[in-house]
């Protein structure tokens, strides 16, 4: 079993430092002796906080054990069990101020060597169910009398609606290819994209520009256009953008505050910087399909590490981080 | 200041003394270099003067190398065969000489040989506009159709009397016309015929190519010597095994002298680097090709519409020049029309074109004539007499049979459709529901509406 805490990864993945007044901050420091003890364990139902904001990023952190789930989680590990509590030794084993306060007892059995330990869990898991699940495919639907063909299978995917035929990426990026309201110019325009996509050769990844975590091999994506398509997308896409607030820092000045951006907003963001970089290439032939070919190449350039616009990215990045300190949170 | 009212005076006497033109004639003052403005004799302004100073924005320009002469239009106009991307399609049969007609290539799509792929390349049988750079070689769906064209084909051959079948291909916009065609050209190939293919008719007569009376002829034709040599020159590159194998002859009395060992390809090479002496070369070409125990010839021309109306040459008495009176276009054009025959037997074919079709009211009605004699020779539709209509076109169309291009069969279909994903353009599982959707979609299985639809946007 690995170790709930992970000591070797960084402790918070994003770490917020709100900034209240002095008096407050002092106040808390005196509540709050120390910082193993400002955390949440897994045995309270609710943050204190939660209920305060309804942004992710304001939510407080959860307990050690969510945490060490978290973590081994996004290193790809097995993690502790969060359907288990964690154990209050555990969590005190290396904080020796806290096992000065622990009663009598527990400091005896902390010195003690242990005698044996059970290998498995004594708690009861809810997961297990309470054998109410039906099992099997569901019965096939009737065969009713009068119906030429077989009714459709449920449910129904997602792109069998006239108006949501195409994959949302492609629709996305179609809509903001078009120019003065002409569609089927831009649907002509996106089919030469994905063509151009899968005509070329395989991409060359640069590992210092990593792409998404989980994205196939650079051979899997000529074929699937559209993956080709949301990965160069997905990858650029900036987490955050930074809204200027006047007068928040007083004196009229304007403070960076970074917002964090939703799906559609991020892949909006990053098609116009691959447009706008596409539109400052050079048109090497002549025609209709000019464009199309330079938005493609850009796209190649963006999966290759070697486009502009990754550039762009880390400095959104960069100053967010910077403007992180300008975040009030309410507590 | 007396110097100034001096020359205020001069100024003035001047003014008298303007030169005094005519009253019916203004071009002499018209032609005048424009009058000295004052502010050249100004001089720059005195010190402490503001003055208006408009600065030009340096725009920012452009400064990479431009492409070389006919880059552009080369990579618009390139021909891509191959995508190395696409899977290899397991099991597929090759067309050769023999299986034209066989049961395994019966609605079955087919690779074309790598002979013929080079051949039909040097004929410009391939277009841009046709979805040969998704797959990993170029392969056909034998369909109904082209087993018309193969049964033609055979026909031909086995005729005593030589036969020359005569065809226009007509059908909807993206029916598959152009391919149609140039199944028919790599079927020739196959069985080595000689093979003359006017990719565009519209190149020859929409006056971007030189063109110069022929001497001798009466009414005046016109040959057009610059398309003549390079046509030459495609049937050189696209025949050249086959027009290797014979000598000229007879003495064609060209200006230049031709050894009697000279090899057809030879001579058609010959007028490919000559193109003055192009039109007499082509002739020859002909009358040696036309010979007895020569092999059958195939003869397409794409975007017929174009060849059925008034060209946009002029005469020397600045009159259109019809396009019939191009020697190239009539030279087609008779043996389309069957003034003259093939003597060793051979195929006409002439394809109409859905996207880039000249409006040809003579063109149209054959083509009703055509489809209403195939039903019933009796009830025939008649030309609207208070409508113009271009006679020769009409004249040169009156026995011409059309061979329909409609969808495919939902078997067709499905076989295409299962190329498609066997090669890894069409990322579905190609069942019965897939494919009638897909046909019904398309059009009732027009072939261009189904690649759009399976291939194209939607994976």
């Amino acid at each position: 079993m690995p170790p709930r805490l992970n000591l070797l990864s960084v402790p918070r993945t994003i770490a917020y430092r709100p900034k209240t007044d002095a008096l407050a901050w002092q106040a808390n420091c005196i509540a709050q002796p120390s910082l193993t003890l400002r955390r949440n364990f897994a045995e309270s139902k609710e943050p204190p906080a939660a209920d305060k904001s309804k942004n992710p990023d304001t939510q407080p952190l959860g307990g050690v054990t969510e945490e060490a789930a978290k973590t081994s989680d996004i290193i790809g590990t097995e993690g502790p069990d969060i359907e288990q509590g964690t154990s209050v030794e555990e969590v005190v084993k290396r904080d020796k101020e806290a096992q000065k306060m622990l009663p009598k007892v527990m400091q005896d059995s902390l010195k003690s060597t242990p005698k044996g330990f059970r290998s498995f869990s004594t708690t009861a898991s809810r997961s297990q169910g309470m054998g109410l699940e039906e099992s099997g495919p569901p019965p096939p639907p009737p065969i009713m009398p009068g119906i030429k063909f077989s009714l459709p299978t449920l449910p129904i995917p997602s792109d069998a609606h006239l108006k949501y035929r195409y994959d949302p990426v492609v629709k996305q990026v179609t809509n903001l290819l078009m120019r003065h309201g002409k569609l089927s110019v831009a649907q002509r325009n996106m089919s030469l994209i994905l063509t151009h996509l899968r005509t070329s050769p395989p991409p060359s990844i640069n590992p210092s520009r990593p792409l998404l975590p989980g994205a196939p091999p650079p051979s899997h994506l000529p074929l699937n256009p559209i993956l080709y398509l949301s990965l160069a997308i997905d990858s650029v896409a900036p987490l955050l953008r930074l809204r200027s607030q006047k007068g928040a820092a007083g004196g009229g000045v304007a403070l960076q505050i970074p917002v964090p951006l939703g799906l559609r907003q991020r892949r909006r963001t990053a098609v116009e910087w691959i447009l706008a970089a596409a539109t400052k290439r050079r048109n090497r032939g002549s025609g209709k399909g000019g464009f199309a070919q330079r938005v493609a190449e850009e796209l190649i350039s963006v999966v290759e590490g070697k486009s502009s616009v990754w550039e762009r990215r880390n400095a959104i990045h960069k100053l967010g981080v910077a403007a992180r300190a300008n975040l009030i949170l309410k507590r | 200041m007396p110097s100034i009212t001096a020359h205020a005076s001069m100024a003035s006497r001047n003014l008298l003394a303007a030169p005094r033109t005519a009253s019916f004639s203004t071009s002499c003052l018209r032609f005048a270099l424009p009058p000295k403005g004052k502010a050249s004799q100004a001089g720059p302004p005195a010190r402490g003067q503001k003055s208006l100073h408009l600065k030009k924005s340096a725009r920012p320009r452009d400064t990479g190398k431009r492409p070389a002469l006919g880059e552009r239009k080369m990579l618009r106009k390139r021909i891509v065969l191959s995508n190395t991307n696409a899977l290899e399609v397991h099991g597929m049969k090759d067309l050769n000489g023999k299986n034209l007609r066989a049961e395994a290539v019966k609605g079955a799509v087919v690779g074309l040989p790598e002979p013929v792929v080079d051949s039909l390349r040097a004929v410009e049988a391939f277009k841009t506009t046709q979805g040969w750079n998704m797959f990993r070689r170029p392969a056909t769906l034998m369909r109904k159709e082209s087993l018309q064209i193969a049964a033609f084909v055979d026909d031909v051959e086995a005729a005593v009397g030589k036969k020359t079948v005569r065809k226009i291909i007509v059908g909807d916009r993206a029916s598959g016309k152009s391919t149609l065609l140039l199944q028919g050209l790599a079927m020739a190939f196959l069985r080595n015929w000689v093979v003359i293919n006017i990719p565009e008719a519209k190149d020859l007569v929409i006056g971007h190519t030189e063109y110069a009376p022929l001497p001798g002829s009466n009414p005046t034709q016109y040959t057009q010597d610059a398309y003549t040599s390079n046509l030459l020159s495609q049937i050189a590159r696209s025949n050249s095994a086959v027009l290797s194998k014979y000598c000229i002859t007879t003495d064609h009395k060209l200006s230049i002298l031709l050894p009697p060992s000279t090899t057809l390809a030879k001579l058609a090479e010959l007028g490919a680097n000559t193109p003055e002496l192009s039109w007499p070369i082509f002739t020859a070409l002909w009358t040696e090709l036309t010979q007895p125990d020569r092999p059958p010839i195939m003869l397409a021309i794409d975007g017929v519409g174009h060849i059925m109306n008034n060209s946009a040459y002029l005469s020397a008495d600045a009159q259109l020049v019809h396009a019939h009176d191009l020697a190239l276009v009539r030279h087609f054009v008779d043996h389309l029309s069957g003034r003259t025959t093939l003597p060793n037997g051979g195929i006409v074919l002439a394809a109409t074109s859905g996207s880039n079709q000249p409006a040809s009211p003579a063109l149209e009605f054959s083509i009703q004539l055509a489809e209403a004699r195939a039903k019933n020779p009796i009830d025939l539709p008649n030309w609207n007499p208070y409508k113009t209509v271009d006679q020769r076109s009409l004249q040169s169309l009156k026995d011409v049979d059309v061979l329909k291009l409609n969808g495919l069969s939902k078997e067709e279909a499905r076989a295409i459709m299962e190329y498609y994903a066997a090669s890894g353009m069409l990322r579905r599982t190609v069942d019965e529901r897939l494919v009638s959707e897909t046909w019904t979609l398309a059009g009732n299985g027009n072939i261009g509406e189904l690649e759009k639809g399976s291939v194209r946007l939607r994976m």
